[in-house]
């Protein structure tokens, strides 16, 4: 094709095999019938390797969180503190393997104070909800379980502590490593939709906490459909961030 | 007198003639246009005789699915039993997910009854709700999973495989022999799963590059 022609018609783009100029909404060349895919033909093995990625961060997580949770060695403030650093060191690690692309989320385009203030009122009115019927729930049908709490009682400046491992830590490491790192290899891997789906159930079932479900389903499908459409983490950080406060507030006033 | 009559008729022919002149050059117009649209149609809008997709007359082969136009009868042949090959590798993945979506009702249906077991032997212990409500809340959702994997196989096998692996996880921290025991069925099942999540994904991108809804 000479420079003229590319110049006539700017629409045209050649054929991958034979190189004769096509519409490039074809999906076929209408010269020699090969396929005009930008993916390359190994997409299977391709996808499969960043499912076997994903589900690498996903396993650590599990075990960090099963170990945390059925053994008494975490009990403590400074096991405590190593297991939320070597959380967060996953979710960094993993989202900074693709930096390049992963980013893009980190910047807040179209900042906006009204919606940051409507999110922040979704968040309280959501925790206000989880608050209540999830004290309903563990009073009529389960004993209290205050994993959080009580390991910090008595110590020097536990409300700070509190406040910093239940809703600032969770919120950013959380957001970067599920909102962050998984949602966007899964939507690599499939549609957005169920991408949202995926990482929305794996997040809610990595609390390991089964009749807590009923909310943090929604709660998280809610962040993934954010991050979707507002194309950044930040407002999902600050939306969990109200959230978890709000909660963390009940529990120490 | 004559002149004058000729000049009389010509004078009322001739607003006649020039009407039926305006007349005929309309209808000798119209008819032209008909002639075009319909009688003698332009090159007459050609279609892939695979897809029905429109082509143009020197497309060598259709730029929606392939199909060689211009090919011989057995180049036309080939790539149409190709594609049949395409629905077969698509039968097949859907069977793997289908039995995929099975395993989902299979481990639903495995928790009921270890719910029922379990209610049966603590029913004397006050802990007895703690214990069962977790297990049938675990055989709804394994339920629900396999009920929706017909329709969203990959979100479904993925999570119902992330929930089964947890739940192991939790049993062998609680007591490690919970791992060993049953182990070929637990593999089984894991490997039924992936095997599903492997077909699904082929199954999207097959259909998203074929056209098939």
């Amino acid at each position: 094709m000479s420079e003229a022609e590319d110049l006539e018609i700017p629409e045209q783009k050649p054929c991958v095999s034979c190189g004769a100029s096509i519409d490039p909404n074809n999906k076929f060349c209408k010269n020699c019938g090969t396929r005009q895919s930008d993916e390359d033909i190994h997409w299977l093995e391709k996808k499969w390797t960043l499912l076997k990625q994903a589900s690498l961060f996903y396993l650590i997580y599990i075990g960090l969180c099963t170990l945390s949770r059925f053994t008494d060695t975490f009990k403590t403030i400074p096991w405590f503190l190593f297991l939320e650093v070597v959380l967060a060191g996953t979710a960094v690690i993993f989202f900074a393997l693709n930096w390049a692309e992963n980013k893009q989320l980190l910047i807040w385009r179209n900042f906006s104070w009204q919606k940051l203030a409507a999110y922040a009122a979704i968040a309280i009115t959501m925790a206000f909800l989880v608050h209540y019927s999830v004290n309903w729930l563990n009073i009529t049908v389960f004993s209290r379980d205050d994993h959080y709490y009580s390991i910090f009682a008595g110590s020097k400046g536990a409300s700070f502590l509190i406040i910093l491992c239940t809703a600032v830590t969770p919120a950013l490491f959380e957001e970067l490593g599920f909102r962050g790192y998984l949602l966007q290899t899964l939507i690599k891997v499939t549609d957005k939709e169920q991408a949202v789906y995926i990482s929305a159930f794996l997040f809610a079932i990595i609390h390991l906490s089964f009749v807590s479900l009923f909310w943090l389903i929604p709660f998280a499908l809610f962040i993934g459909y954010v991050r979707i459409k507002e194309n950044t983490l930040w407002y999902g950080v600050f939306f969990h961030f109200c959230f978890n406060l709000t909660a963390c507030l009940f529990e120490l006033l | 007198m004559c002149f004058y009559l000729t000049g009389e008729i010509f004078k009322i022919i001739s607003p006649a003639k020039s009407y039926n002149l305006y007349l005929s050059t309309f209808i000798l117009t119209l008819s032209i246009t008909c002639i075009m649209e319909n009688v003698l149609p332009a090159p007459p809008i050609e279609r892939c005789a695979h897809c029905y997709a429109e082509v143009k007359n020197d497309d060598v082969y259709c730029t929606n699915c392939g199909y060689p136009l211009k090919g011989s009868e057995l180049d036309q042949r080939s790539f149409i039993a190709n594609n049949e090959i395409v629905h077969i590798d698509i039968a097949e993945f859907h069977k793997k997910v289908r039995s995929a979506g099975n395993t989902l009702y299979y481990l639903s249906g495995l928790f009921v009854v270890s719910g029922i077991i379990n209610f049966f032997i603590l029913k004397n212990n006050p802990n007895v709700l703690a214990v069962v409500i977790p297990i049938f809340i675990l055989a709804i959702l394994f339920l629900a999973l396999g009920g929706y994997s017909r329709k969203q196989p990959l979100a479904c096998l993925v999570s119902g495989l992330c929930l089964y692996i947890i739940v192991q996880a939790i049993l062998a921290f609680d007591n490690p022999v919970n791992l060993a025991s049953g182990i070929i069925i637990k593999i089984v099942i894991i490997g039924y799963l992936i095997k599903g999540i492997k077909s699904a994904i082929g199954l999207e991108k097959i259909k998203k590059e074929n056209n098939i809804a």
